[in-house]
């Protein structure tokens, strides 16, 4: 079996594009993806693209084979993906057991999305579903975990809050992200609710964007140069046992323990994280599942500044979920986008220094009070 | 099933209305007031579904079909002030409800008329109403919890 590695990274600012396709950027994020591992169009042999809502919201089917003849890579196997807000990071998976597979040396993964227009409606985890029915949107299956978590912690909406405060002090540094104005936990707690505890500046806003990563083998990276080796990709569908215990996800310690496993990294190694801030109580619950803090614990860790760019394990130091926008089938893609930059050092004023190891973690979807995909990718250099 | 339903212009009118999915709830007892949730048993495996299911996703053999539940209390709740989905009021509450006649945690909408006085922990008791629309836009009887009466009121004072 080969083992992957990251040739090349690109990306578009995530923000709102009115005049550009989903298309378009994604061909611009995979071009400069392309250019960045020093490689041309010919040498990639399979190509997979993530797209979370385009079906939904444009009617679009098999965008990826119209992005990759765009960049001049017909003929080759692609792949369109949707996994929900994993939907770029499973891409990244599948793009990852070819590779080890053997039966390829080459890879591109591209995530994209547009979804600042007028029909995206509300987010949930599809009109069949009785709980859809019922009323659960996205933000309400958060709070209803946030209100659990609260009622046997003690978390208090401050520390909630101060996970939003610390997503926008990184933000600030990172050009990519789209909310860069530093806010107070006094603000973020005065912004409008959506539910119950968790207000706006707790959300996660929409957003266009694109990403893209070109993976290779050991021999092929060799060959160009590439520096950033992947450890583990871990993909997992929800156990939907009943009942599930909403402070403390099973599926999403599941997730990240096989990953640590199959790396041989435990947390004490890890030296920067993206993690799947989609509201505030998410990030600090994701803590836990990380082994970063002892069960209950998430909401002293943020306000000890241990989880800010400084600290002893910086979370999300791009703005994550939170600032940064959620274009759905990018996130997965940029989150690694980010830490592949993290490890090579080009992370410029948000450099954590000396970052040897990253995680990237992402889930997506809701079923039965679990998540229906989770992704952890595990980074050294 | 036939159900009063509020109409601005004419008072109090009786309609036709459908459940929002079949085999989702029917009533119990004599009165026709008290409704169960219809869920599924797995003899094999000794677990319960809800909603009912074709086939346990352990062993795969066929579920009984049997009531799961009447009563519960509230794991968890929010309420929820975002555009509302299906028709449902503006604000509207949800919650997970752990139900008293089976080991089962189950999502459900809240009695809008309910909303200021949830708690993690209140007991409710399952109730049928015309509210919202299905997935067809079709005006349809939805399932909700109110809070139980537990003939303890607090005296105002």
């Amino acid at each position: 079996m080969s083992a992957v590695m990251i040739a090349g990274t690109g990306n578009i600012p995530f923000g709102r594009y009115p005049d550009r396709s989903l298309a378009s950027m994604a061909v611009a994020a995979g071009l400069k993806a392309i250019k960045s591992a020093g490689l041309v169009a010919r040498e990639v042999q399979i190509g997979f693209f993530a797209s979370a809502l385009a079906g939904k919201l444009f009617g679009d089917l098999t965008i990826g084979q119209n992005v990759f003849a765009d960049m001049g890579m017909s003929r080759i196997p692609v792949l369109n993906v949707e996994n929900a807000c994993t939907s770029g990071s499973s891409a990244f998976y599948m793009a990852c057991l070819a590779i080890r597979s053997g039966e390829v040396e080459c890879a591109l993964v591209v995530g994209a999305e547009k979804m600042c227009v007028p029909q995206i409606g509300l987010l949930s985890s599809g009109n069949s579903e009785l709980d859809t029915l019922l009323g659960l949107v996205t933000p309400a299956s958060f709070a209803l975990r946030a209100r659990r978590y609260m009622a046997e912690y003690g978390t208090t909406r401050e520390q909630m809050a101060m996970v939003s405060v610390k997503s926008r002090s990184h933000a600030a540094l990172n050009p990519s992200a789209q909310f860069r104005d530093s806010v107070t936990v006094e603000q973020v707690l005065a912004s409008p609710m959506i539910s119950d505890p968790l207000t706006r500046l707790q959300s996660c806003p929409i957003a266009d964007g694109a990403s893209a990563i070109v993976l290779c083998s050991e021999n092929m990276g060799r060959r160009i140069g590439a520096r950033v080796r992947v450890r583990s990709s871990v993909l997992k569908s929800g156990n939907y046992m009943n009942p599930q215990d909403l402070a403390r996800w099973q599926t999403d310690y599941d997730g990240v323990n096989a990953a640590y496993e199959l790396s041989g990294i435990g947390p004490e190694d890890v030296d920067v994280i993206e993690c799947h801030d989609a509201f505030t109580i998410a990030e600090i619950m994701h803590y836990e599942a990380l082994g970063l803090c002892p069960l209950g614990e998430g909401g002293q860790l943020v306000e000890s500044g241990a989880t800010s760019l400084g600290g002893a394990i910086p979370v999300n130091v791009s703005g994550g979920l939170l600032s940064r926008g959620h274009p759905v089938g990018a996130t997965g893609v940029e989150q690694i986008v980010e830490l592949a930059r993290q490890l090579e050092g080009r992370s410029g004023r948000r450099q954590v220094e000396g970052a040897r190891v990253a995680l990237a973690h992402c889930m997506g979807g809701d079923k039965a009070a679990d998540t229906k995909s989770m992704t952890v990718t595990v980074l050294t250099i | 099933m036939r159900v009063e339903k509020q109409s601005s212009s004419s008072g109090v009118i009786a309609e036709e209305l459908h459940p929002l999915l079949p085999n989702l709830f029917e009533p119990i007892g004599s009165d026709g007031k008290r409704f169960g949730l219809v869920g599924g048993y797995c003899t094999h495996c000794d677990r319960y579904f809800f909603p009912l299911a074709e086939q346990c996703s352990d062993c795969c053999e066929p579920l009984t079909r049997m009531i799961v539940g009447e009563r519960g209390s509230v794991y968890s709740y929010t309420v929820v002030r975002t555009k509302a989905p299906f028709g449902l009021p503006e604000p509207y509450a949800v919650a997970y409800i752990d139900l008293a006649e089976s080991p089962l945690r189950i999502f459900g909408l809240i009695d809008p008329g309910d909303l200021d006085d949830l708690d993690v922990g209140k007991t409710v008791q399952l109730t049928v109403k015309a509210i919202g629309v299905d997935a067809l836009g079709r005006h349809c009887l939805r399932p909700v919890f109110r809070l139980a009466d537990t003939g303890a009121k607090r005296c105002s004072s």
